[in-house]
């Protein structure tokens, strides 16, 4: 915890210094209807060196300069920004800071004849100045780089990431072995659950799958907690510690099975599943967080993570319970535990000393 | 261990957890402004002589030939002027905005197939910077082939044809400029060559003799061999010699980015973080500069900026901080497949023998053989002698470049 509240004090803190990058300019734009709201935000120092804004040339712009050339900007911002047919008005400019120093805000309310399906978005800020400008126009979940003046057009409406995020979601849980495996473990013993302390046989399909959705549901907040909060950038533990604590936590999960010391198992998927939570959220940052739905990939990803499981859920339940009574589920279990304690120490060996 | 049954508590848990997830989700809302479509907040100065931004402070002579320029568009020297001047303040400044702004100033005639040669040059030696080496060559050999005593597109035709592995146009141009721009100029610009193909002791030998019969050699063609004669040592595993010359090039030109990065390396690869952190300290604009500092120091604050700004870089569409994002994975995240495969995406673009290294080392630390399958057979063709390249080859279990 004081690992994550040190990362968030530097976050609320001053950037280190004003980097050396490349110069960007920012257009915010939401469609509601007709009417497009944004903000456009551009590098005070780009427009300086695009309008001379420093007019006594000191290389310090005062507030006072910057007011008294307002117009000026508007005037540049308005001749060279156009959405479609759809007159632009611009509010009120203020400032905002961004790591690479302080940018002119200046908020834009552009209205259409009707609901627009696309935007033509025509950008020409600063390109005769500086070859290397890019404008990112971030609008409907997505961002689009303006890397010169030709006019670009957005497609608005439902964006497929989010359901391909879904799908990612999914098939990372059927392809990642390990978390499977550990869920796996956790639902065997529920067809045949310690009762008034004796073992025996479930008997009803009702209790098991109660039991079965506890421990479901908490290895889901478990893991979503941690997926959320590693890929936000709060917590980013070593991949090796992560991918050998997951393996850790298969072992964990078999032992139990072995042992029969504690039959809380969803307490077991709850604080392991936070281990999992991190492996999930690396699988994440590999595909690449889209920068305007983070939100948005992130609930799909988590969903499709549920749908993958639910799915094996409800395909092995009603297997392991019609053969509950049987030896064939006692050699399972026996067998099936005993072999997963195996391979997943293997696994954690290899991961650690990988 | 034993568990009793938890009974009601765990509702309680169970909801805590619930409740623990809209917790993240809402600060996830809250403090991702610089990844999620969030604009930040904006604000008004109080006082009218508040300094809002520090620009640059104009230049009046620039300013004239701007005008002039603007009232005579068509006026080749004077853009090539202003290029020229910009191109300079990036170099000392690192600062890519007056990249932009040169290439800008040569608007009129960056995408006509034969632009003058002034223009020509500029335009490989900004093409090269932003690491698009295929154009930047293209433009070279055009060059050379118009004059082949043009020295200063000789050597940086040497120089991009080095990184693209292509060593035979790079001796070509290195002996091209040998008669004309000296010995110095001639041994500094093959010594890598000969590094690269097996004779490091042997290159480092000459340019270390050369060096020394050369004291009246201009600062820049100074540092620029001491960086070489450092490399060489480097290969050699005299960390000792390397960081000596290494230091005597920064005293040359502090500014001397690629030497700093160097001698950061070898101190950070000989246990000596502290003194890395110490020699990179408040130049963190720089990113290749902030990768190390971050990985010397694990200090969050540049961890964080480093971040920051890979994402910035990717946001915009860059692909040219594939090393730094390479050891950043390999080093903060500790994500070896990773960092393997931006290596292997580095790779592809250049093959200079610190990216040689770079994907060798990440390979090795993923264990996986095939992702440096590209830097084994590099290393087989060229029969590169490497210290640290051999560590790593080791390490996946091939032979060769020791």
């Amino acid at each position: 915890m004081m690992r994550v509240l040190a990362i968030l004090a530097i976050l609320c803190s001053a950037s280190v210094a004003w980097a050396h990058k490349p110069s960007d300019a920012h257009v915010r734009l939401t469609v509601d209807g007709s009417t497009i709201a944004g903000r456009i935000d551009v590098a005070l120092r780009d427009l300086d060196g695009a309008l001379g804004l420093d007019t006594d040339g000191n290389g310090e712009l005062t507030w006072a300069e910057l007011q008294s050339s307002a117009p000026q900007i508007s005037a540049y911002l308005r001749d060279r920004f156009t959405i479609s047919d759809c007159p632009i008005t611009l509010g009120d400019a203020a400032l905002t800071d961004l790591s690479d120093g302080t940018y002119w805000a200046q908020p834009l309310t552009a209205t259409c004849t009707s609901a627009p399906s696309a935007l033509v978005v025509t950008y020409k800020l600063l390109f005769d100045v500086d070859s290397l400008h890019r404008g990112l126009v971030h609008v409907s979940g997505q961002t689009v780089i303006m890397r010169d003046g030709s006019p670009t057009t957005v497609t608005l409406g439902a964006s497929t990431s989010v359901v391909s995020f879904i799908e990612e979601g999914v098939w990372h849980i059927w392809m990642g072995f390990d978390h499977i495996l550990f869920l796996i473990c956790l639902i065997l013993p529920a067809v045949f659950p310690r009762r008034n302390g004796r073992w025996q046989p479930a008997d009803s399909l009702k209790d098991v799958s109660r039991e079965v959705l506890e421990i479901v549901t908490a290895f889901t907040l478990a893991h979503s907690i941690t997926l959320v909060i590693s890929a936000v950038g709060f917590v980013r533990p070593p991949s090796r510690i992560i991918e050998t604590g997951i393996a850790l936590s298969v072992v964990a999960a078999a032992v139990n099975n072995l042992l029969r010391a504690i039959d809380a198992r969803w307490a077991v998927a709850f604080c392991l599943g936070l281990l999992h939570g991190f492996g999930f959220s690396s699988v994440l940052i590999d595909l690449g967080l889209p920068s305007g739905e983070l939100i948005g990939s992130l609930l799909g990803f988590n969903l499709g993570v549920e749908l993958g499981q639910a799915a094996i859920v409800v395909a092995i339940l009603p297997l392991l319970y019609g053969i509950r009574r049987t030896v064939a589920y006692q050699a399972l279990f026996w067998a099936g535990s005993a072999t997963v304690a195996v391979v997943a120490t293997m696994w954690s060996f290899q991961r650690w000393f990988a | 261990m034993t568990f009793v049954r938890w009974g009601r508590k765990k509702l309680t848990v169970l909801a805590l957890g619930a409740l623990g997830l809209a917790g993240a989700l809402t600060l996830a809302a809250f403090a991702a402004p610089d990844h999620a479509a969030f604009a930040s907040e904006t604000y008004k100065p109080g006082r009218a002589d508040e300094v809002v931004a520090k620009v640059p402070a104009r230049d009046p002579s620039e300013v004239a030939a701007r005008r002039q320029l603007a009232s005579s568009p068509e006026r080749v020297e004077l853009a090539v002027e202003l290029a020229r001047a910009d191109i300079q303040r990036y170099r000392t400044l690192s600062d890519p905005r007056y990249l932009g702004r040169a290439q800008a100033t040569l608007a009129r005639w960056w995408k006509l197939p034969d632009p003058p040669p002034e223009v020509l040059l500029l335009r490989a030696t900004i093409e090269q910077s932003i690491h698009e080496f295929p154009q930047a060559r293209a433009d070279l050999d055009k060059l050379v082939a118009q004059n082949p005593d043009d020295s200063q597109a000789q050597i940086t035709r040497a120089v991009v044809a080095t990184i693209t592995a292509d060593y035979a146009a790079a001796r070509a141009s290195c002996n091209a400029v040998a008669a004309r721009a000296g010995a110095l100029v001639a041994a500094t610009c093959t010594a890598p060559l000969d590094g690269i193909a097996g004779k490091p002791d042997v290159a480092y030998a000459h340019l270390r003799e050369v060096l020394m019969r050369s004291p009246r050699a201009n600062a820049e063609i100074r540092g620029w061999a001491l960086t070489a004669l450092a490399e060489l040592a480097y290969q050699l595993d005299d960390t000792e010699s390397a960081m000596r010359s290494l230091r005597s090039a920064l005293d040359l030109d502090a500014d001397d980015a690629y030497a700093r990065n160097l001698l950061a390396d070898i101190l950070m690869v000989t246990g000596h973080n502290d003194e890395a952190v110490k020699l990179l300290a408040g130049r963190d604009t720089i990113d290749s500069h902030l990768v190390r500092l971050a990985i010397a120091s694990r200090d969050a604050k540049y961890v964080q900026a480093m971040r920051d700004r890979i994402a910035a870089a990717a946001e915009r569409g860059d692909r040219i901080h594939l090393r730094e994002e390479a050891r950043f994975a390999l080093a903060v995240d500790g994500d070896a497949p990773r960092a393997a495969r931006i290596a292997r995406d580095n790779w592809a673009v250049q093959k200079e023998l610190a990216d040689a290294r770079l994907l060798a080392e990440c390979a090795a630390a993923a264990n996986d053989r095939d992702a440096a399958e590209p830097v084994i057979s590099w290393a087989r063709a060229t029969g590169v002698r490497d210290a640290q390249l051999a560590t790593f080859f080791t390490k996946l279990g091939v032979g060769g470049a020791r």
